[in-house]
């Protein structure tokens, strides 16, 4: 069943364009995260989805209702802001219970509602306070509680953790994720913080410039990226200039060649022989073998020289040349020795390594 | 070494704390010196006290003109204050969200009356009524003077409370299910508060306290505190004038004292 649905949203500022053909579509439950640097139209597309901006077309529906011009305060929203925009001047009671009056919802029922949602974020005893008097984590509660007691039909989160440190921060993911589970409420999530959109969303929407750059589960945006710009801006990868040489199968696997070595990749579908392509691989994919060994079954090897090596506790990063010049970046298990200057063979799963058009 | 910079120290502490005391002497005294005056039973506006007594206030309430003026005085201050907490409210919020790159000129357009020459404006105003035909038969000329001079007030301090006020504040009403006027009335003005009465405040007492304006301005038959306090001044010199000094003392403190008991004088920082 379709939640949310954005369709074709554009948005022109002057002679901007910053939302370029928005449409994201949102099954009742789903956790969506608005990935990209500032001004990819993150934020404006969730301010979109708000009423806080007027898309120039395109239409946004809620289920089957269409809200493209519905004021913010029709829209059945919940939305914790960055700065978390308690109002200073209530009690934590009080805060939660302006969307309840403003619904006109009585005070035996407000009541009711305030405890349950205050358990829910482990708030109980705070009623009479006010958020000057409360920790940073304890306000981004308080917002969050703010938000999901008026019970909304889609709860909308702008960088809600930019603000906290990174301990809480990473404690503060699992907690928001756990808790829009236990509500089952569709949520979006605005972050330019790649790892918080790994750890908590169903699915990641990478935006760039204005348009949808990729949409999928983390795995797939993580493993099989669909331009080297989300790859680049997905964690670290090595990429290897490489030319198709050969269709090896039919799930999308090539025999590509890099220099001097043919190597096996995995690619999408429909890279034609003979054109040059980008192999990606990431850091810690890559295995480090003696320099004569053979390839462990249908693996790969290129053959680098080690230029630098960083310990880094759990791993030693190894900074690799091949003898063409590429530079390569290798995370190996930390309690093997390897000293730079010599030369080794790189290894790798072909499913580990993934092409895209150059 | 620790020893001879906390000596040092406390030195400098010391030479400044007695700065700001003697600037203290120096602005309060004559308050204090006319409230004493003002308890003189003596004839005259001066040293040394004969005695002391309330006789002068008691002159003071007895006196029909000077009761006239204190009830003109905060009748004109009291409209000036309430109409400039309206439009001066609205303007602040004008300028700051919708102004757009207009937004420095009209600010300092709104400020203007502070930096023109308050008798520039007086005369202005005089010109401007006589043209329109009421010229200062009424109490409006007075009324419109008062109003211009003290809006600088309630524009710049509610302007201040809204630049340093979280727009997404609103925004989280909105999404709350709050209508344009429920986050108004609920989250903005809760916000502006301390600088609209910080404002108001200042708007009272200024139009209280100004002479210009009123002396070209007043309607025929009226004169506010200020005027009759000259008046009687240039032919009388006995403690009534410092009985009707204290009295505009008094009501000052009175008026921080209703601040502070009502919304706190700490809410009233920046």
């Amino acid at each position: 069943m379709t939640s949310l649905a954005l369709d074709r949203l554009n948005k022109h500022f002057g002679t901007q364009h910053i939302l370029r053909d928005v449409s994201i579509a949102m099954a009742q439950g789903e956790f969506v995260s608005l990935l990209g640097p500032s001004g990819c139209g993150k934020t404006t597309t969730l301010r979109c989805i708000a009423g806080f901006e007027q898309p120039s077309s395109g239409r946004i529906l809620f289920g089957d209702r269409d809200v493209t011009a519905a004021l913010p305060e029709k829209r059945d929203i919940g939305m914790v802001f960055q700065s978390y925009a308690l109002f200073p001047h209530m009690t934590v009671a009080e805060n939660l219970d302006f969307g309840l009056v403003a619904r006109k919802v009585p005070p035996d029922e407000r009541r009711r509602r305030r405890e349950a949602v205050l358990g829910m974020v482990r708030l109980q005893g705070f009623e009479g306070r006010y958020p000057r008097e409360l920790s940073g984590g304890q306000q981004q509660r308080v917002a969050l509680a703010r938000a999901l007691v008026i019970e909304p039909s889609v709860l909308l989160l702008d960088e809600p953790l930019a603000n906290l440190d990174a301990t809480l921060r990473d404690e503060m993911r699992f907690f928001i994720r756990e808790l829009q589970q236990r509500v089952g409420i569709t949520a979006i999530y605005v972050t330019h913080d790649q790892a918080e959109a790994m750890v908590m969303s169903d699915r990641i929407v990478v935006m760039r410039a204005g348009a949808i750059a990729q949409v999928g589960t983390p795995r797939m945006i993580y493993e099989r990226p669909a331009s080297l710009d989300v790859a680049a801006f997905i964690g670290r990868s090595n990429t290897l200039e490489a030319r198709v040489e050969a269709v090896a199968g039919g799930g999308g696997l090539y025999v590509v060649r890099a220099g001097p070595s043919a190597l096996r990749a995995a690619g999408p579908v429909g890279l034609a022989p003979g054109s040059a392509v980008r192999l990606l691989l990431r850091p810690e994919a890559v295995r480090v073998d003696p320099p004569d060994a053979a390839p462990a079954g249908g693996g790969n090897h290129i053959l680098a020289r080690i230029a630098a090596s960083v310990y880094q506790g759990a791993a030693i990063q190894l900074v690799l040349e091949t003898p063409e010049g590429a530079r390569l970046i290798a995370d190996v298990n930390g309690r093997r020795a390897v000293a730079p200057g010599q030369t080794v063979a790189l290894g790798f799963a072909p499913a580990d390594a993934w092409l895209l058009p150059a | 070494m620790t020893a001879a910079s906390g000596v040092r120290r406390t030195l400098w502490d010391r030479l400044f704390l007695a700065l700001v005391a003697a600037i203290y002497i120096f602005l309060m005294f004559p308050i204090v010196l006319v409230v004493v005056l003002s308890l003189n039973s003596g004839e005259f506006l001066a040293f040394p006290l004969e005695g002391v007594s309330l006789r002068w206030f008691g002159a003071l309430f007895g006196n029909q003109r000077f009761l006239a003026a204190l009830i003109y005085s905060v009748q004109i201050a009291a409209v000036a204050t309430v109409v400039n907490a309206v439009f001066g409210t609205l303007a602040a919020l004008y300028v700051a969200r919708f102004a757009g790159r207009w937004r420095d000129r009209l600010r300092t357009l709104m400020t203007s009356p502070l930096l023109i020459p308050e008798i520039l404006t007086a005369i202005a105003l005089l010109f401007y009524f006589y043209e329109l035909g009421i010229g200062t038969r009424y109490s409006l000329a007075i009324q419109m003077g008062h109003i211009v001079i003290t809006f600088p007030y309630v524009f710049l301090n509610v302007s201040a409370a809204l630049f340093n006020f979280d727009r997404s504040q609103e925004e989280a009403a909105r999404s709350l299910g709050a209508g344009p006027w429920m986050t108004f009335r609920r989250v903005t003005l809760p916000a502006i508060k301390p600088g609209l009465i910080t404002g108001g405040l200042f708007a009272f007492v200024i139009s209280f306290d100004v002479f210009n304006i009123s002396l070209l301005l007043k309607a025929l038959g009226h004169n506010t505190m200020p005027l009759e306090l000259f008046d009687y001044l240039r032919f009388n010199f006995d403690p009534t004038a410092a009985a009707v000094a204290s009295l505009s003392i008094f009501v000052t403190f009175g008026a921080i004292f209703l601040i502070d008991r009502t919304v706190g004088l700490r809410s009233l920082r920046f």
